[in-house]
């Protein structure tokens, strides 16, 4: 299985060198950025379109067509790099802004070119206080060799990248929340359309593309576009980065195959815990549908994963499907490559209300479905969850769930609604249980806090 | 007490960003720096802060403290010299970041949100900090020196204590944390 050895990104992870500017050269760092300068942006463009490069950030929306969107005519284009990454069980963005700085700046300049960018910026998470060091210093570097600035690397193109820190939003990962929030507002998503490519930054036409998805650029220039798309499956080119969390016995961040199922990839991981059986894994974030011990022999692909109908479709009541509109249902998806695994002893109602009273606290509020519907849904969850649930609780929870799904500006309100409705529907039982056992004992204990939480977990 | 002033390095860094960003959006765009770094000066954000950093900037009062109240990593009010933030979001939550938490409450003698009575600690919940492969994670920030945050990963409640026991003397333990 050779493909299992090669790295595009992770090569260099863990090796506290590599994220020296000499030592990146010393492995053939910025060749291709400088290539780039000297390349027409339609063919760098071109190379993007063939690799079936999508984006790492949740959607899975092809890099090459998105650029695409940018009106040829435009006079000023802006970047921005998604460095927000915030999607609960998503650690690997931090990864290569910690290890591997260079290799996201160089994508960047690639991008830059391509795009005819002058000005390109990079929207980092303010917890992560040490990675915008680091970034910061490798900038510096990057700068003092003439690599970005006026005239990089000789050439007549002019390149200014900037970090702006986040100060503490989930929200602000949602790209037109972002865009708010680096223009130095609230981190209020907008509506779309118009797409930030035709109307973002300032109103000028600007590509919001994640970390990982810029990282793989340096690859793709140097190797061309086919060559990655090769590496990759149907209509998804390259590998991925996939964070691990949970009851496995090797957590980490691992870049793998898009053939890898969820099966392999506990496998790859050294197996559940203590031998325990798994009775859940999270895809792509929490925002994503779970799926439950038997629906792991699907890759984790993009397409995959929404489409093999070895995943049961989500419903909103038994027998009914839930429907994404223009007559797609919902099975699952890639997301952002946060795997959650949860073990055969997890309280199933428990997880989800802990996810659902994150999406309560993160909504921004500007629609009445998403900041009343999240709130209300972790009000029951959490009484289903801790003892206290009522009858029809769990035809409750659906049915909020049911009300905020596509009733909303951005896609938090998706991002609460469809996992609910998953674990209800592949985990119905377990709710019923529990809403059955409270009604049977003392209905009037007090209500619960964290602490019993760590109990149950 | 005389007036509060922007440092001479917020000043500068001002000066090195105002030119990033196009003409007439300079002042907006760099409000969450500016509140971020004047809250490193002065501890917290509050009323005179919020004007300090609409003036310098040429922007409403309102619009600043519109920014200041929507994103969480602004205080409104004084925090201890430590700021622990422990995460029990679902990756951490599965390997026990609630017995974490509830055991720093319990030593600290503090609720979310709140800080000891000696104005040490801080003690506060956070969401996921991107690190849900090695949980229970905590965050440790202390004031004035920017370089100290730091991550401590796969907690229990014995580190906890050794983290603790630190910063009772005024110490982070930086052995323990990455
Ligand atoms: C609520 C919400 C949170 C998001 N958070 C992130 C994030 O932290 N990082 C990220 O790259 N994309 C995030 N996204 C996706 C972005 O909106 C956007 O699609 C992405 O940055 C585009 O980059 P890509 O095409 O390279 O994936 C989020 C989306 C939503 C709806
Ligand atoms: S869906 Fe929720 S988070 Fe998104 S804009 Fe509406 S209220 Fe804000
Ligand atoms: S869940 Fe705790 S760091 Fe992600």
């Amino acid at each position: 299985m050779g493909v299992f050895d090669l790295k595009i990104i992770s090569k260099h992870f863990d090796d506290p060198q590599a994220r020296h500017l000499d030592h990146y050269e010393t492995h053939g760092g910025y060749r291709m950025a400088k290539r780039a300068t000297t390349m027409a942006p339609g063919d760098i463009h071109g190379e993007v379109k063939t690799s079936n490069l999508r984006g790492r950030g949740g959607a899975g929306f092809p890099t090459g067509v998105k650029w695409g969107f940018v009106p040829k005519d435009a006079e000023t284009v802006y970047l921005v790099v998604n460095a927000d990454e915030s999607e609960p069980g998503t650690f690997k963005d931090r990864h290569i802004l910690h290890w591997n700085p260079h290799l996201l700046i160089e994508g960047m300049i690639i991008a830059s070119r391509s795009l005819r960018v002058h000005n390109a910026y990079i929207y980092i998470r303010g917890e992560m206080q040490r990675e915008y060091r680091i970034l910061q210093d490798a900038l510096d570097q990057a700068y003092a060799k003439g690599y970005l600035g006026k005239r990089i690397f000789g050439s007549d193109v002019d390149l200014d990248v900037t970090i702006c820190r986040g100060l503490g939003a989930y929200i602000c990962g949602e790209e037109t929340a972002l865009l708010s929030s680096l223009e130095g507002g609230r981190g209020w998503p907008r509506l779309k359309p118009p797409f930030p490519a035709v109307k973002g930054l300032w109103g000028q036409p600007t590509i919001v593309n994640n970390v990982e998805t810029i990282a793989n650029l340096p690859w793709i220039l140097e190797h061309g576009g086919q060559a990655f798309a090769d590496v990759g499956v149907g209509r998804s080119g390259g590998l991925r980065l996939v964070s691990v969390c949970g009851h496995v016995e090797r957590p980490g961040v691992y870049e793998l195959p898009l053939t890898v199922t969820g099966n392999d990839l506990i496998d790859i991981c050294g197996g559940m815990r203590e031998g325990k059986a798994v009775k859940a894994v999270i895809p792509g974030g929490v925002s994503m549908p779970v799926l439950t011990a038997d629906e792991l022999d699907v890759p984790f692909e993009f397409d995959a994963l929404q489409n093999d109908a070895r995943i049961r479709e989500v419903e909103t009541a038994p027998g009914v499907k839930f429907d994404l509109g223009g007559n797609r249902t919902l099975r699952t998806m890639a997301g952002s490559g946060g795997v959650v695994v949860m073990d055969e002893t997890t309280d199933i109602t428990m997880a989800a209300w802990r996810i659902l009273h994150f999406f309560a606290d993160e909504s921004c509020g500007q629609c009445t479905p998403c900041r009343e519907g999240t709130g209300w849904l972790t009000q029951v969850a959490h009484r289903v969850a801790f003892g206290h649930g009522r009858a029809g609780d769990v035809e409750l929870m659906a049915s909020i769930a049911d009300g905020i799904a596509g009733n909303t500006i951005c896609a938090l309100g998706d991002a609460a609604a469809w996992p609910t409705l998953a674990f209800i529907t592949k985990f119905r039982q377990e709710f019923e249980d529990k809403v059955k056992n409270s009604l049977a004992h003392s209905p009037s204990a007090p209500s619960g806090t964290g602490a019993q939480a760590a109990g149950a977990s | 007490m005389p007036a509060k002033q922007l440092t001479p390095e917020i000043e500068a860094w001002i000066e090195q960003r105002w030119s990033r960003f196009p003409e007439g959006a300079a002042g907006k765009a760099l409000t969450l720096g500016v509140l971020y770094q004047a809250q490193e000066a002065f501890g917290h954000v509050d009323t005179e802060v919020i004007d300090l950093v609409a003036t310098r900037l040429g922007l409403t009062a309102a619009h600043v403290r519109g920014v200041a109240t929507f994103y969480t990593m602004i205080n409104p009010r004084e925090v201890g010299r430590y700021h622990l933030q422990v995460c029990t979001n679902i990756g951490c939550m599965l390997e026990g970041a609630y017995k974490v938490f509830e055991h720093c409450k319990a030593r600290l003698g503090v609720e979310n949100k709140e800080t000891t009575a000696d104005g040490n600690v801080t003690l506060s919940e956070v969401e996921c900090l991107a690190a849900c492969g090695y949980g229970p994670v905590a965050q440790i920030a202390e004031k004035g020196k920017p370089e100290i945050p730091l991550y401590f990963e796969e907690l229990d409640l014995e580190t906890v204590d050794k983290i603790l026991d630190g910063l009772e003397k005024g110490e982070v333990p930086t052995e323990l944390g990455r």
